[in-house]
């Protein structure tokens, strides 16, 4: 049994928003008398991680994700609550325990813009005192698992998101570090690019035996990668458990988006539900499980008895999913 | 320590980058210093010496204060817009002391101006104004030294100024208002030994005097055996005083700290 290696219990912060009136007579107002608006970004959350799982932490903007995750990296001060990682406890032994993780955000690049990837890393090494051979192994490893060999010279300010996202993730991983956090590490970039990096993420969780926690947004992010998933929503957990259970009821649900050509629409879809939409009495929506019945069967039936104008197939999104646990469809464990 | 030299080796490196830059600083420097080294002639209209002090010894700490002010002038905003773009966040993931770092980093950079700011404008100056010459090898040793913990104290002062961005949105203004009193209270616009005695004396109980004015004397040999240790020890004091305020500002800060954007 491998250990746990992230603890984390009854995690709470609160961010003080400074409420501004607006107009010249609420501008003078906040001078005198500031008010101020207090925001629970997490509150009371924990969960145990042992050594090399790979969660994944999803939940709609403003949830907490990454708030969650800067106060794992000891960036942020939490406000109560207590957080082990790998045996620091992150905010307090900052500087010690950061040589143990790497951090890659999606949104803030930490490779210097005016260098090439390469030279940064060299600036890494240093820092970090990467022994010389593990150096060379892991840049050599990590450029041809990246495919980063094309752009590894050129200044990071003419990469392209997608090569950049890259660089990053390399950069985050070059001094071998027992845990990785990737906050929103796809955002922003191509199938093929999400692709690769995915890809990346589960052959080094496997082979390397690193714990990862990867925030997003992405559905599919998660499904590619992980086994275990933690939703949360309004600083809350809502879920923390396997992949497989919210992909039974979730993953496989698809919904057809259909707009025919003409009344009647007489449908007689077995395993299907067929709502209407309000405003269009041409369309249906059909929504149906597809480990239960097929699309191909759907959409043959469709075509069959009617003419159809438009069409389209739509995965559940995460919105819909949390939605779905608030009204108690997914059981929590 | 040896990476903190680190970062101090490659900021004066990256800096050699830039020389063009240098160029237009030292025209800058020699500037301000005519401004004032004019007035004073005019003032002293030819007298050899006022209250003791020789016009020499006047332009001499011009030259040393203003030249080292403007060499020493750096982006004071670098922790705000590091706090307010967020990109602080980066800096916090690395293992290493961020003030630390900063510090050295901020180091090389001055070392860089010493060199390709403050020396050639010494040197043209030295070519129209009457400076004096060094009292002796040993004080021009003496000297370097001094302005070394000089620029620390200088470098102390600021951190703490700008460790206020923790709780303000702009610390522009009190940059400003900071840079104003230092130049003016270490002697940079009216040399020490002209001041009141009053205000000579209340000085004595601040940091300033020992960012320019203890270099100055020190090259002009005003100071002798006893007096050499109390200044540098006045030196080090308020290095350690200011470094326990900065920990205080920064360690209250970073607790606040809200790391802006996603």
């Amino acid at each position: 049994m491998s250990e746990t290696i992230i603890d984390v219990n009854n995690l709470c912060k609160t961010f003080k928003i400074h409420k501004r009136s607006s107009g010249f007579k609420g501008a003078v107002k906040n001078i005198f008398y500031p008010t101020y608006e207090y925001k629970k970004a997490v509150s009371n959350v924990s969960f145990h991680i042992k050594e090399g799982e790979m969660v994944g932490f999803i939940g709609p903007n403003g949830a907490g994700k990454s708030t969650t995750v800067k106060m794992l990296s000891g960036i942020l001060y939490p406000d109560s609550g207590d957080i082990t990682v790998a045996g620091y406890i992150p905010h307090k032994q900052r500087k010690e325990y950061v040589a143990n993780i790497g951090v890659v955000f999606g949104q803030k690049s930490q490779i210097s813009w005016d260098l090439s990837p390469l030279d940064s890393y060299e600036v890494i090494r240093h820092i970090y005192k990467i022994p010389e051979n593990k150096y060379k192994e892991n840049l050599e490893r990590f450029t041809q698992l990246l495919d980063m060999s094309q752009f590894i010279n050129q200044p990071v300010r003419q990469l392209s998101l997608g090569q950049r996202m890259r660089a990053d993730i390399a950069a985050a991983l070059l001094h071998s570090p027992k845990i990785v956090f990737f906050d929103e590490p796809t955002i922003g970039i191509d199938v093929v690019g999400k692709d690769k990096i995915r890809k990346f993420i589960k052959t080094l969780n496997q082979t390397d035996n690193i714990t990862m926690i990867f925030t997003t947004h992405d559905m599919q992010d998660i499904e590619k990668t992980c086994e275990r998933l933690i939703i949360i929503d309004d600083g809350q957990k809502l879920y923390d458990g396997s992949l497989e259970n919210v992909k039974k009821g979730y993953v496989s649900s698809r919904i057809i988006e259909a707009e025919f050509e003409s009344l009647p629409i007489q449908l007689d879809l077995q395993n299907a539900e067929v709502t209407d939409v309000d405003n269009n009495i041409l369309k249906k929506i059909i929504s149906f499980n597809a480990d239960e019945v097929s699309v191909n069967e759907i959409m043959t039936e469709l075509m069959n008895t009617h003419n159809i104008k438009d069409i389209s197939i739509k995965e559940p999104e995460i919105d819909a999913i949390i939605r779905d646990i608030y009204e108690g469809k997914i059981v929590m464990r | 320590m040896n990476t903190y030299i680190q970062f101090a080796v490659i900021k004066f490196r990256n800096k050699m980058a830039y020389r063009f830059d240098y160029l237009l600083g030292i025209l800058n420097t020699l500037l301000s210093f005519v401004v004032y080294w004019s007035i004073y002639k005019a003032l002293y209209d030819g007298a050899s010496a006022v209250d003791g002090v020789t016009f020499s010894m006047v332009t001499t700490n011009f030259i040393i204060s203003l030249g080292l002010s403007s060499a020493f002038s750096k982006n004071e905003m670098f922790l705000q817009d590091k706090i307010k773009q967020g990109t602080i966040a980066n800096e916090l993931l690395k293992p290493v002391n961020f003030k630390l770092r900063m510090l050295f980093e901020d180091i090389g950079e001055g070392a860089f101006s010493v060199v390709f700011n403050f020396l050639p404008t010494v040197v043209i100056a030295a070519f129209f104004a009457e400076l004096s010459a060094p009292s002796s090898a040993v004080n021009i040793f003496l000297c370097l030294i001094s302005v070394v913990l000089g620029y620390i104290v200088l470098w102390q002062i600021s951190f703490i100024v700008q460790s206020w961005s923790f709780w303000l949105f702009s610390v522009w203004g009190l940059v400003t208002i900071k840079n104003v009193i230092i130049n003016i209270l270490a002697g940079a616009y009216i040399p020490m030994w002209f001041m009141p005695d009053w205000l000579k004396n209340a000085i004595r109980f601040t940091p300033f005097d020992s960012i320019y004015f203890t270099p100055v004397q020190l090259y002009l040999g005003e100071l002798q055996g006893w007096e050499i240790l109390i200044n540098f020890a006045r030196q080090i004091l308020w290095i350690v005083i200011l470094y326990g305020i900065g920990e205080l500002c920064w360690r209250k800060g970073i607790k606040r700290l809200v790391v802006q954007g996603g």
